[in-house]
């Protein structure tokens, strides 16, 4: 029998160690393996909740040759560029930004390794190896619009956004202009909360614009309290990112929905194949990506057929959300009749219509 | 009128949760003991009060669970402060990203269903009368219970002898031990008030406010909550001020984005703590009054000597 001293126990720890690191480096039957950052923790409903439905579609698709690696929670860029580096690092092939915020650190990142494949929702800048994908999210708020149009009877309603980014200006923008095209009077007050996840100030900001007259509330945040808020105090309210209709108090009037599994789908398999190239996507109700949920029961028939029939249209190109004539809030006429608002300005929509109450600073 | 009032009843619902885990943590550090850990209790108040609302209990015993949770999170700190003196800062850090992630933990699955929230009460004649009834008389029980608190807090602090040794203890323990104080057994009992009310704010923010459960749903209340007891120099009133200023300043910036002021939102949504700040320190600017107010011995660890 051996007697063990302490160093033959170090060694004995070094080589465990060894073991145990090593054979993590080559996994023989991992086809792929993604990383996901999210910009707020995984909740039941939700924007991240959407995002962690397109790691799932992956995962199911590709079952154990999968390994994926999710962090939550990682909003402050200097957290996120770290994050970033250490899942190229790690080898993870493919990479997953789900948030505006992560565009700085998923730009620097993505050049120092020119083999990973990037991939960044709402991101503006794409590079050769960094790929971009947006949903249209104002054709949903539009067709909410509708809804919202039909059922306002102060002629005020309230929308309430993260940040005033384009991503939101424009479906606020959209949103108004879907209820103007029932009631042309109608205004729209904006509040931004300047944060992406702060449940307490969605509360206090749904009544805000409860006590200012407005009974239709869309509140384009992470969760469900606005929601949950209008439906307490008797006011309608639009969904966004998953079917928020079980807080509604049965005013939930209908939700935009997002389904990325597509995308997802779509870019692992490309990495697998060896295909992927970074490419831009912005989809909406072609591509299956913007999707709204069922619409209240009590919503006449009417307005359920104007609002599926303008989903259609919108799905053929014979209308568009930004059609002309468009004004600015100060009545200055921005697009033409007869003609559309450019894609390339509504990514970068940083101005609000005619109608809309508020200040983008 | 009406926007009057609604403005001024979410200014003092804003503010109920951060009085609740400010006064917690006003008892805390007038004792000599600087708990960080505020944000962490909430959360594991707001989930376990969710918790108990959820496995069919009522309200009143899923807020006495929040608060049992809030004090026995605190107890965590406690026995590393208090029993092994720990850094108090790390000790009090570590609680903090404990509880959040407990909470996420313990909330998993919980998010997907809304609360039935407590409602307001109805005080027969008050809450009728015009005006005044909607101002004053109506809001949930818990928001007259932290006025309540506040008054036995004030009153505990400066006018009962047990208040008296509670501050002996916070300017030096050394004295108050050598005249027989059991220092570390009144720390304890302190810093478990102080996760009471930690848990009692959560709670108030997942059963009553939001209301629902979503992880971290403080979203850095604790941290307004701690401010708010060092801005405020250690004096209850300007707690209570504070909270209810940081409160009311919150809600205006939102309606003055709803009826669009020509001013940039970043800037607006800043100003519930810039005013607060320069308010607080204006009014604590008694050098002196500061220095009588501030606990010397926070923070620093106690070794009782036999």
């Amino acid at each position: 029998m051996k007697n063990f001293n302490r160093r033959d126990t170090l060694k004995l720890g070094a080589a465990a160690g060894l073991t145990a690191t090593v054979p993590s480096h080559v996994y023989a039957d991992t086809l792929l393996k993604v990383g996901a950052v999210y910009v707020s923790p995984v909740s039941e409903i939700g924007w991240t909740k959407q995002h962690s439905l397109g790691i799932e579609a992956i995962q199911s698709e590709f079952g154990d040759s999968v390994d994926v690696t999710v962090l939550d929670n990682i909003y402050v860029p200097q957290d996120a560029e770290r994050v970033f580096r250490e899942l190229a690092a790690a080898g993870n092939q493919l990479i997953f930004g789900t948030s505006f915020s992560h565009s700085t650190p998923i730009q620097k990142t993505a050049p120092r390794f020119p083999d990973v494949a990037f991939e960044h929702c709402s991101g503006l800048v794409h590079l050769d190896n960094l790929g971009t994908f947006e949903a249209k999210y104002y054709e949903g708020t539009y067709v909410a619009g509708i809804t919202a149009g039909h059922v306002s009877k102060s002629a005020k309603i309230g929308f309430i956004g993260g940040f005033p980014i384009p991503d939101i200006v424009g479906p606020a923008n959209a949103l108004l202009l879907g209820a103007q095209s029932v009631n042309p009077d109608i205004t729209c007050s904006a509040i931004f909360l300047n944060s992406w996840y702060d449940p307490g100030k969605e509360n206090e900001a749904t009544k805000t614009l409860i006590s200012q007259g407005c009974d239709v509330i869309c509140s384009m945040t992470d969760t469900a309290t606005g929601v949950q808020v209008a439906g307490e105090n008797d006011a309608w309210s639009i969904g966004y990112a998953s079917d928020m209709s079980q807080f509604g108090n049965g005013k939930h009037l209908t939700a935009f929905t997002l389904n990325w599994a597509p995308i997802y789908v779509q870019a692992a398999k490309d990495v697998v194949n060896g295909t992927w190239k970074s490419s831009t996507r912005w989809l909406g109700f072609n591509g299956d990506v913007v999707r709204m949920s069922p619409f209240n029961d009590s919503l006449s028939a009417d307005v359920i057929a104007a609002a599926e029939k303008a989903m259609s249209e919108i799905k053929s190109g014979d209308l568009h959300p930004y059609a002309g004539e468009l004004k600015a809030q100060d009545g200055q006429v921005r697009v033409q009749a007869g003609s559309v608002l450019p894609d390339q300005e509504i990514r970068g929509f940083n101005w609000f219509v005619e109608g809309m109450i508020g200040n983008l600073g | 009128m009406d926007l009057f009032i609604s403005i001024f009843t979410a200014t003092v619902i804003a503010a109920t949760p951060l009085i609740f885990a400010a006064l917690g943590e006003l008892i805390v550090e007038k004792s000599g003991v600087l708990n960080l850990g505020i944000e962490g209790m909430m959360l594991m108040g707001a989930v376990f009060g969710v918790w108990a609302h959820f496995s069919g209990m009522p309200m009143t015993l899923a807020i006495l669970i929040a608060i049992v949770a809030g004090a026995l999170s605190s107890l965590v700190f406690g026995i590393l402060a208090l029993t092994f003196m720990a850094n108090q800062y790390a000790a009090g850090l570590a609680l903090a990203i404990f509880g959040g992630g407990v909470s996420a933990f313990i909330g998993r699955g919980f998010g997907s269903t809304p609360v039935d929230a407590v409602q307001p009460i109805k005080i027969p004649w008050l809450s009728d009368l015009p005006f005044l009834g909607p101002l004053l008389f109506q809001f949930d029980p818990l928001v007259y219970l932290s006025l309540i608190l506040f008054v036995a807090v004030s009153w505990f602090l400066y006018k009962s002898k047990a208040g008296l040794a509670l501050r002996a203890i916070g300017e030096s323990p050394e004295s108050a031990h050598a005249v027989g104080y059991p220092v570390i057994m009144i720390r304890y009992v302190a810093v478990l008030f102080g996760g009471a009310m930690a848990g009692l704010g959560g709670a108030y923010l997942s059963l009553v406010y939001t209301p629902l459960w979503v992880e971290n749903m403080t979203a850095g209340r604790g941290w307004i909550a701690l401010a708010l007891v060092v801005f405020a120099a250690w004096r209850p009133i300007r707690v209570l001020l504070g909270a209810w200023l940081f409160g009311g300043m919150t809600i205006l910036q939102l309606q003055g984005q709803a009826i669009g002021l020509k001013i940039p939102t970043e800037l607006l949504s800043a100003l519930p703590y810039i005013a607060t700040i320069v308010v607080l320190v204006l009014i604590s600017r008694n050098r002196m009054a500061m220095v009588l107010d501030f606990p010397a011995s926070l923070a620093k660890p106690f070794r009782p000597s036999s």
